[in-house]
């Protein structure tokens, strides 16, 4: 039933995408947001979709999933572009009925802002589709541990972080036990008012808060029994390493910098 | 009511990367009133069949009939017949949620627009059946039952609808012997009492051979076997081929006929525990006499 939100949840594979270092990764993305937003006219932005595309060719994930599992950030982009086109303007005219007109820069707005919405979405999404919770948070703690000499619990962050990453489909799971399990005594999810609705949906947040508190105690009780007493000094079983992979990500970021830096106007 | 599934496949996360084939082709034909035991190792697709038979699932493929309602990958079961047939989730002690038991055992009842007043009579018969005190236990809070108790609830809370047809799956993981023992013979018993047809998802062989008048074996999504116990028991390598293993009965039963001459072989249809020991002691008392 809940089978389809899950925005960018890991899939397993051994592409160049889901080998190459979380760090990496990470990093670019940082400056592909920052590179979306230098883009400015039309052969920037088809340099972008272009790169855009090839990334999506090196994860091996069939583009439709992706599309497909991205549906919700669609509805939103759909959103904008409406209302960028009804709401600004300024230049041609296309359309006009009374009061109401559709004007060249909302076109234009509408058609740039999608783009960069789009862009960035897919990208990051990327991001998790390729990359596990542990090499995600591992990442995550490593880039941020500098600030841990300025008193940012880096480790607690990360922790929080990948128990986040870890439960989201152990509870999406239990969501659908439980609706499952309510439905079969009858429980109807679809009728009534809108008060009546949020009433129905008692039967099922009880059970799942008091299924979330029960996992997070017992979790709580597995890592002190193992002796779990913080980031400091601990080891790891597995670390991260970067290789030629990281190395052809950081030409690509490069030469996409100076490419873009040269076409934008 | 009988239950009949033709060929029917069902395929979890269709057009995803985690799409995966949970039933393939399974056709089996369960008569009214039987008692079936439903066994397989975890993953085998038990949890799968029988969310299909409440339609909480539909086939990808195949048509179910139950009694005279038809399920296809297009028609969905109506909501009413869903009162016909009560499906007992694997820890439903996890779907409690009233402030107290009685409460939590009428939301069936209720949900099916029974009246209030037939709805108490129905939550004081189910909490007995399962054995617990209806005046004892009426206002407390499901959270603060011990575990087997929060179980029982959970079964009274489907019982309460009175099905026809009730599902189990797994009723007895992780409760302790007593427990598993109480809450079974209680099935079993209002099994009889209501002539259900009682489908129970195990993986212990013995809880199967004990109750159950016909055994569904499943493994990678397909029934492997299906007949009465003891056909079922016959097949021992195929078992074993599964990871399953025959009752302890049952392979008592074959070590003594491989000592025993053959006019004194024991019949391999006394494998429930009792009658087995029955069937020995008569045995015994009779050579006693010559
Ligand atoms: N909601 C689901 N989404 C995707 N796959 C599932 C889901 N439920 C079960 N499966 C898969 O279907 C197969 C059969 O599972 P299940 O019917 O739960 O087996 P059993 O109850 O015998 O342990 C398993 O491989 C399981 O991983
Ligand atoms: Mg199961």
């Amino acid at each position: 039933m809940l089978q389809n939100i899950a925005i960018g949840q890991y899939v397993p594979g051994t592409s160049f995408l889901h080998r190459a270092d979380p760090r990496s990764k990470m990093l670019f993305i940082i400056l592909f947001a920052i590179l979306v937003f230098l883009a400015n006219n039309v052969i920037t932005y088809a340099i972008l979709i272009a790169f855009t595309v090839m990334t999506v060719m090196l994860s091996r994930l069939s583009l439709a999933y992706i599309l497909k599992s991205l549906r919700p950030v669609w509805i939103l982009v759909l959103f904008t572009v409406i209302l960028h086109v009804l709401i600004t303007k300024g230049g041609e005219v296309y359309f006009q009925w009374g009061w109401f007109s559709i004007e060249e820069k909302g076109v234009t707005q509408a058609i740039f802002i999608s783009l960069r919405v789009s862009l960035l979405v897919l990208v990051s999404s990327l991001l998790t589709l390729t990359t596990s919770p542990i090499d995600l948070t591992e990442g995550l703690e490593r880039l941020l541990g500098p600030f841990g000499r300025i008193g940012v619990p880096v480790h607690e962050i990360a922790l929080m972080m990948s128990i986040a990453l870890r439960f989201i489909p152990t509870l999406m799971e239990e969501t659908d036990k439980i609706i499952k399990a309510q439905t079969a005594r009858g429980a109807n999810f679809t009728s009534g008012n809108l008060i009546r609705r949020a009433q129905n949906l008692i039967p099922i947040v009880i059970p799942l808060f008091i299924s979330a508190f029960r996992r997070a105690e017992e979790l709580a009780l597995a890592m002190e029994a193992r002796g779990y007493r913080g980031g400091v000094g601990r080891t790891r079983l597995r670390t991260l390493t970067m290789s030629w992979r990281d190395g052809s990500i950081a030409l690509a970021a490069c030469v996409l910098l100076l490419v873009i830096g040269w076409w934008r106007t | 009511m009988q239950i009949t599934f033709e060929e029917v496949s069902h395929v979890y996360g269709v057009g995803t990367p985690f799409e995966r084939l949970a039933l393939q082709d399974v056709s089996i034909n369960i008569p009214s009133g039987s008692f079936v035991g439903i066994i397989g190792q975890t993953g085998s697709g038990k949890s799968t069949l029988i969310q299909h038979v409440n339609g909480l699932l539909q086939p990808t493929k195949g048509t179910i009939r139950l009694g005279d309602v038809t399920v296809t990958p297009t028609r969905k079961l109506p909501h009413e017949s869903r009162r016909n047939i009560g499906l007992v989730f694997q820890y439903p002690e996890h779907q409690l949620f009233e402030e107290t038991v009685a409460k939590d055992v009428a939301f069936g009842p209720l949900n099916f627009d029974m009246p209030p007043e037939m709805a108490e009579l129905r939550v004081r018969e189910a909490l007995e059946i399962v054995g617990l005190d209806y005046q004892e236990m009426k206002d407390r809070s499901p959270f603060l039952l011990s575990g087997g108790q929060m179980r029982r609830v959970a079964i009274a809370g489907v019982l309460a609808m009175q099905p026809k047809v009730l599902i189990l799956d797994e009723p007895t993981a992780g409760l302790d012997p007593a427990g598993r023992k109480a809450i079974l013979e209680a099935i079993y018993r209002i099994h009889r009492e209501q002539s259900l047809t009682t489908l129970l998802v195990t993986h212990s062989m013995e809880e199967a051979a004990r109750y159950a008048d016909r055994l569904i074996v499943m493994a990678g999504g397909k029934v492997m076997l299906e007949g009465k116990p003891d056909e079922v028991f016959a097949q021992a390598d195929t078992l074993r081929e599964l990871a399953l293993d025959v009752p302890e009965t049952v392979s008592l039963i074959s070590q003594l006929n491989r000592k025993l001459p053959e006019e004194q072989r024991l019949p391999s249809s006394v494998y429930r525990e009792e009658e087995l020991i029955s069937h020995l002691l008569a045995r015994i008392s009779d050579r006693g006499e010559r």
